[in-house]
This record gives C-alpha cells, sequence and structure tokens, in this order.
C-alpha cells in the first residue's frame, strides 16, 4: 500500500471515530445504509475488474505502441483515444510506456489522447456507472470526456 | 431468492464469468494469464474500498444535508465547482470508488455538474499520478495537460448540467431487498406524506420525493406499501424486483 493510500486509511479510520463519539446510533444506521448501497455495487465491482483482466490479456499495453506510432496522426489519435477507453491500464505502467514513446519523437497528440480517455472515459464501468447514475448522465459524461480527451490534445499539440 | 433472481441481479457477473469459462475450455493459458491481470485489481480494490465505506459512512452522519446542498447545490456556484475540483483530486483509488460517494453527495443536495467534477478529477487529478506523468514525460507535459484537464472539466460539467437533469439521476431506485421502489416524478406533487410516514426511506429534493441511498430495508416492506396506498397522486408504485407491481 503506498503512502497516500495508507494515509486516507489514516483520515477515514480517524473521521469514524469521531462520527462514533458524536452519535453511535446515527453512525450505524449511516453504515446499514452504506452497507445497503455498496453491497449492491460490489458484484458489479468485482466483475468489472475481472472483465480488466480479460481486456489486459487481450490487448496488452504494449500493443499501444502500434498505435501511437502510425504515420497519420489526426487516425491514430482517434484510434487512441479509443484505445484508452477500453482499456484499464494502471497509470504507473501507462506514463513510462507512453514517455519512452514520445521521447524517441512520436507525436504527443495521441500520447495524450490516450492517457486522457485512460482515467476519463471507461466502456468497462459503464454498466455500474449507468446503473448507479442513469443511463443518461453515464452516456452524456463519458462521451463529453472523449471529446474533450481530443480537443486537450490538439491544444497540447499546439502550445508543447 | 431462486436462481433466476440471483442472476438477474448480478447480470455483469454472469456474462463475465461465462466468457471466463469459454476462454477457460479453448484458452487455458490465456484464461490463468487474464486471472493473474486481474489480482492486482482485485487487491487494489480490497485496499480502497473498505475507505469509500467509512467516507461515506461519515459524509452521512456527520455532514448535515443543508451544508451539502449549501456547498456542493445548485447554487453554490463557482466555489462550489471549486471545492468539487478539491474533493475529487484529494480522493484515492479507481473511478469506480468515486461512484459510491458521487452517489451519497448527490442524494444530499450536491448538483449535476458538481458530481461530474467530482467524478472527472477522481479519475484524472491525482496527486501521486501527477508526479509520476512529470517524472516519465516531464513537468511542461504534466502541467499544460493539468491546466486544460482542469478547464475541460468545468466546460463538461456545465453542458451536463444543460443536458440531463437531476431527475433523470435519481429515477433508478435503490434495491436493497427484494422490493423496488419506483416514484413517478411527473405526478409527484412534492406533498412530502411518504417522507413524514417513512423518513428512513424517502426524502425530498427539488420538490419531489426521492427514494435515499440504501434506504430500503427488509422490516420496511409493509410501511412502504401503506405509502403507496397514501400517496394521493399514486406516483410510488412499490414492485417485487422484475416482477409485477405489488
Amino acid at each position: 500500500m503506498d503512502v497516500f493510500t495508507l494515509s486516507f486509511w489514516g483520515i477515514s479510520l480517524a473521521l469514524t471515530g469521531v462520527s462514533l463519539a458524536k452519535s453511535k446510533k446515527k453512525t450505524f444506521e449511516a453504515m446499514k445504509k452504506s452497507r445497503g448501497m455498496m453491497g449492491n455495487m460490489l458484484g458489479e465491482i468485482i466483475a468489472i475488474i475481472f472483465m480488466i483482466g480479460l481486456v489486459l490479456t487481450f490487448i496488452p499495453p504494449e500493443s499501444i505502441k502500434s498505435v501511437l506510432g502510425s504515420e497519420n496522426t489526426f487516425i491514430s489519435s482517434i484510434i487512441a483515444a479509443i484505445a484508452g477507453s477500453i482499456t484499464l491500464i494502471p497509470a504507473f505502467v501507462a506514463f513510462p510506456l507512453v514517455g519512452s514513446f514520445v521521447n524517441v519523437g512520436a507525436s504527443i497528440i495521441p500520447a495524450v489522447a490516450f492517457l486522457t480517455t485512460l482515467t476519463m472515459v471507461g466502456i468497462v464501468t459503464f454498466p455500474l456507472e449507468k446503473k448507479e447514475f442513469g443511463f443518461k448522465f453515464a452516456l452524456v459524461r463519458n462521451l463529453l470526456s472523449f471529446v474533450a480527451a481530443l480537443v486537450i490534445a490538439m491544444a497540447m499539440g499546439v502550445i508543447l | 431468492m431462486t436462481i433466476t433472481k440471483v442472476l438477474k441481479k448480478n447480470k455483469l457477473m454472469a456474462i463475465v464469468a461465462l466468457i471466463y469459462l469459454a476462454i477457460f475450455v479453448f484458452m487455458p493459458d490465456k484464461a490463468a494469464e487474464a486471472m493473474g491481470n486481474s489480482v492486482y485489481y482485485l487487491i487494489e480494490m480490497v485496499q480502497v474500498l473498505p475507505i469509500i465505506f467509512l467516507l461515506t459512512v461519515v459524509i452521512e452522519a456527520l455532514v448535515p444535508k443543508e451544508m451539502i446542498t449549501r456547498r456542493l447545490g445548485a447554487k453554490s456556484g463557482f466555489l462550489g465547482n471549486i471545492l468539487s475540483l478539491i474533493l475529487g483530486s484529494i480522493s484515492a483509488g479507481p473511478i469506480y470508488a468515486a461512484f459510491p460517494i458521487s452517489k451519497m453527495l448527490l442524494t444530499k443536495g450536491a448538483s449535476v455538474s458538481n458530481v461530474v467534477i467530482i467524478l472527472s478529477s477522481w479519475a484524472v487529478i491525482k496527486l501521486p499520478m501527477l508526479a509520476n506523468e512529470a517524472k516519465f514525460l516531464g513537468v511542461s507535459f504534466m502541467g499544460v495537460r493539468w491546466v486544460l484537464t482542469v478547464i475541460a472539466i468545468l466546460i463538461m460539467a456545465w453542458i451536463t448540467e444543460k443536458l440531463v437533469s437531476k431527475k433523470d439521476m435519481l429515477i433508478t431506485s435503490t434495491v436493497v431487498t427484494d422490493k423496488q421502489i419506483v416514484i413517478n416524478h411527473d405526478y409527484c406533487i412534492g406533498c412530502g406524506i411518504c417522507v413524514k410516514m417513512l423518513p428512513e426511506v424517502y426524502e425530498m429534493i427539488d420538490q419531489k420525493a426521492h427514494v435515499k441511498a440504501g434506504g430500503i430495508k427488509s422490516g420496511d416492506d409493509a410501511m412502504i406499501l401503506k405509502t403507496a396506498d397514501k400517496c394521493p397522486v399514486n406516483a410510488i408504485v412499490a414492485k417485487e424486483k422484475g416482477g409485477a407491481v405489488a
């Protein structure tokens, strides 16, 4: 566990302690409620995690290199954005991977498109997002994020 | 619960299990590899979800609804957006960890745009991630991408607020027991009878009755049917989950 997650454990445990000290009854009621809400999500989250494992196996992180390296920047940006939407590569794998590529001279536009959709757009998490916030919200948020990723990528191509 | 009910509740899980089964039969090595790849994420989940659970409990128990409405609600303005951005950025864990927290905030009065900001910044902006990005792609790359992403998130929040109403988001009711409550907001006149009868289950948001997140308990069943009965415009429908109207 990294320091960051560990400190969050500390903070949330401390806050729960405060809440228990303030009102035991209220805290236990809240626990019941949260248990109901998260219990509903747990099955889906586990399913999502095994989906991620599948996607990583059939679309390994290294395959993104062939996308980032193609000649046509426009098309490769769109494909990179789609690839980022589907896969969920951990950030500490994605940054060195993309970095090694950009540092040898590849265009940064597809690279940025990929990095941005990687975290903001989630096709694998879509079913859960839809269930919790409604179809319309999930669709609008993911579509807007996809477009935003392309715009950010192009803007970065101009600025840097 | 019968088997069909269990399957219906865990549709995604059933689909994923089927895919794995098929791969195990035809490509056993690939299936093993996929399982192995999932382990990292399972560990991450075990580390993060208890925190999320505790945080939703703390929000529910300690933070009054009026405060969330004032700070993150529709009238919280630009300061509310900034607060959401900070909340999302100091978070831990993957985007699915943001769902329970955002849902809790939404039912306690946060606006649609601020939920978008929390979800998006939760996904993209994280201190350890920014440090990692600066290390491998340079400080200016990280800095410019951060600024552009923040601007994009604010614009996205504004557009989503225009396109999606809170009604669209809260209409999916929470199912805890075999009962499911659907409130038809086209009919609801906001009289508040249901909230008075069963404050543990119902609440008023924007003058419409809503089912609280995780609000239905098995003991409530009889009382829920009564509220459905007492609703003057019959906007409350209590169903057996996936089945006919009770």
